[in-house]
């Protein structure tokens, strides 16, 4: 049985931020090796500031209650427990550099990588994500 | 039931519970016992799921006023 899991994030929105890390925090918190391929708009989840204003998909604004009813942590809270538990960030160089954006825009403890560099890590990890 | 050690989540939602029980069970010995207190109704599936990765014993499970109680051996 794999013992990593492997997730590419390559939207940016609030949706897409909940998805991402908490499937992460809680494949961690369950003793697995995990690793998030950010890219693209993913890019955003782990910008030091995008990551705090990520945007609803239009139309959905009316769930801001929702979340705070049922008390769901916010974003920077559960990104710094995904590092917290170990998850480990990958941030997509060639994305950044279309961006034109370097590592002191993002959060500290990222990784910078290319393709092979998930695809090494994603080789032999069960479940693989895309979200 | 006797644990060594008690964990209040309730009223956190999915994944907190998870989080703040592998935390809670990673300060105890092996053969210990954690009791955890969640309100999420995710966490009935969650915590035996998440128990049968780490290879912990659910001692016992109950459920009273939405208050779902679970007694977590360590492995």
């Amino acid at each position: 049985m794999s013992n990593k899991v492997a997730i590419i994030a390559s939207n940016g929105g609030l949706f897409d931020a909940y998805k991402v890390f908490n499937i992460a925090t809680a494949a961690a918190a369950s003793e697995k090796e995990v690793a998030i391929f950010f890219t693209f708009e993913g890019l955003n989840l782990i910008h030091k500031q995008g990551m705090h204003a990520l945007p609803m998909p239009a139309g959905a604004e009316h769930y801001a209650e929702g979340f705070t009813k049922a008390n769901v942590p916010a974003i920077p809270q559960l990104v710094e427990m995904a590092q917290e538990l170990g998850v480990k960030f990958i941030a997509c160089q060639m994305t950044m550099d279309v961006m034109s954006l370097t590592t002191e825009d993002f959060i500290e403890g990222i990784e910078v990588g290319g393709a092979v560099t998930f695809l090494e890590f994603a080789k032999d990890a069960a479940p693989s994500l895309t979200f | 039931m006797k644990s060594s050690l008690q964990l209040d989540a309730k009223g956190l939602s999915c994944p907190m519970p998870i989080v703040k029980t592998k935390k809670a069970i990673d300060t105890l010995k092996p053969g210990e016992v954690l009791e955890v207190q969640v309100t999420d109704k995710g966490a009935l599936a969650d915590i035996p799921a998440w128990a049968k990765a780490g290879g912990h014993i659910i001692l016992d499970q109950s459920e009273e006023a939405g208050v779902i109680t679970f007694f977590i051996q360590k492995a």
